[in-house]
């Protein structure tokens, strides 16, 4: 009688933990936490802060799905990877999920489910506050005279050159030393991640620009194990209400935090999401 | 150059437990390979042939596999076959047993080296099994043991920065999350440098001194 009672007292976490035997909406409830994938070196993504706290872009959208999952943000846990290791991670089931600055692309679609997306990442030029050339146009305008400096990479020559069609290039083995480039004025400007560059000009406001010129797009989802619908509904109904919703409190902090942008203004009316 | 230092100085307790990390490997690889290598070796060196077979192809799997492979192996392959190690067991499992191979490999060279005559000489003034091992061979094969076993324990320091692959924190990872929030790469690669140099130059005067007490032979 009383074990039949208690049945019949469940409570709504649990009859949903009940609702698909093999989900890992399931698994993770019964758990009692989230387990994301993610990593500690790259600002403003997934970095420790001065504190050694984990925090990011990235860190937050895994707090908006602990707070979804169980009214509480700290119910999560972060297993530290390779970028290389984000889709064996979570192919293996070492990981829940994976919050990584991942682009989503359809060579990976084959391979796990993407969330919708919940940044478009760009690409942007920083100038230094000290340069000959602090501006955009002052680039276009300074020709072959201009030096930009980029990560190396095939398609490396034609990002540069599709925003400064004259500037030599300079490629360079890593995104920091790119940057360090810049410092040391053996460029005038280091082509990076759109990201990148709010977060280095917040953190420095005298010391680095933004030229204003911001280009080429690509999609950051969440990724998660196939064949499990009721997961990925799960994650895009919560990153759907915390984007567009009434609960975009954290979403918006982060983005003024991490990107030095104002998040835009929600309108009522058409669901235009 | 103040700002610099400070700078530096600010990074120390992020770089400190990343350093705590790497000896904390170090020390457990080196003390789990010295036990299970060293009886492995005896095993190789006087074992039937049913237990030297078994050893001899996992020794040669082992030691003819990078070690970056067999940790791998041990992280992503193992859950398949049902057994699903945390990062930290799965990587002190998988080094362990590539440098007990290794130590094994090490030992069993020491004790074959050592003159059959000797043996001999045991057994002739009635020495057990057991006695001959312990006052007779191994007193001789610890110090041909010695330099390639020091050897193999400088590898285990290098190798330990490989735990980062599995998202491990480790002196190298440290110092790469202090680079991902500063965008400062030198310093803090110089600073890194000298911490696995100062480990390492201790570890090989070490070495010295003791291959010096150990290569004197009381004839």
């Amino acid at each position: 009688m009383a074990a039949g009672a208690a049945a019949l007292a469940m409570s709504a976490r649990e009859a949903a933990a009940q609702s698909a035997p093999n989900s890992t909406l399931r698994t993770v409830l019964n758990r009692g936490k989230l387990i994301v994938g993610t990593g500690s070196t790259n600002a403003p993504w997934h970095f420790e802060d001065e504190k050694g706290q984990l925090t990011g872009m990235d860190i937050t959208i895994a707090q908006i799905l602990a707070r979804g999952l169980f009214d509480d943000v700290t119910k999560v846990e972060f297993v530290k990877q390779e970028p290389a290791a984000r889709i064996p991670n979570l192919t293996t089931g070492k990981v829940d999920c994976v919050i990584q600055f991942m682009t989503v692309s359809p060579a990976r679609a084959q391979l796990v489910n993407f969330s919708r997306p919940y940044y478009i990442e760009g690409v942007a030029l920083l100038t230094s506050a000290k340069g000959k050339y602090k501006t955009h146009k002052e680039l276009l305008d300074a020709g072959s005279q201009a030096k930009a400096s980029v990560l190396q990479n095939v398609d490396a020559d034609n990002l540069v050159h599709k925003a400064l069609p004259q500037a030599q290039v300079m490629q360079l083995d890593t995104q920091a030393n790119a940057i360090q480039a810049l410092d040391s004025g053996r460029a005038d400007a280091a082509v990076i991640d759109l990201s990148t560059v709010g977060w280095l000009v917040k953190r420095n406001p005298g010391k680095y620009l933004d030229s204003g010129f911001h280009y080429e797009t690509q999609i950051y989802s969440v990724a998660l194990r196939q064949s499990d619908l009721d997961w990925l509904a799960f994650v895009d109904t919560t990153l759907m209400v915390n984007m567009h919703g009434h609960q975009t409190d954290l979403y918006d902090k982060a983005f003024r935090d991490f990107f030095n942008t104002e998040p835009p203004r929600r309108v009522p009316g058409f669901p235009n999401i | 150059m103040n700002g610099w230092w400070s700078f530096v100085v600010s990074t120390m307790p992020f770089l400190w437990q990343g350093l705590l990390m790497t000896l904390f490997i170090a020390a457990v690889v080196v003390a789990i390979s010295l036990v299970a290598g060293v009886l492995v070796g005896i095993c190789f060196a006087y074992g039937p042939w049913w237990a030297r077979l078994p050893l001899r192809i996992c020794s040669d799997i082992l030691r003819g596999t990078p070690l970056l492979v067999v940790i791998f192996t041990s992280y992503y392959l193992l859950p398949f076959i049902g057994l699903n190690l945390q990062p930290l067991p799965a990587f002190l499992a998988a080094m362990s047993a590539f440098m007990t191979a290794h130590v094994g490999e090490i030992t069993r060279g020491a004790i074959q080296s050592i003159a059959a005559g000797q043996t001999d000489a045991g057994k002739a003034i009635g020495l057990t099994f057991g006695q001959r091992l312990v006052y007779v061979i191994l007193p001789q094969a610890v110090r041909r043991f010695l330099p390639p076993w020091i050897n193999s324990v400088t590898d285990a320091v290098k190798g330990s920065s490989l735990v980062s692959l599995v998202g491990i924190v480790d002196l190298m990872l440290a110092a790469q999350q202090v680079i991902g929030r500063t965008y400062e790469p030198l310093p803090i690669y110089v600073l890194a440098a000298m911490i696995y140099f100062v480990i390492n130059y201790s570890l090989s005067s070490l070495s010295r001194s003791l291959e010096a007490r150990y290569a004197y032979v009381r004839d």
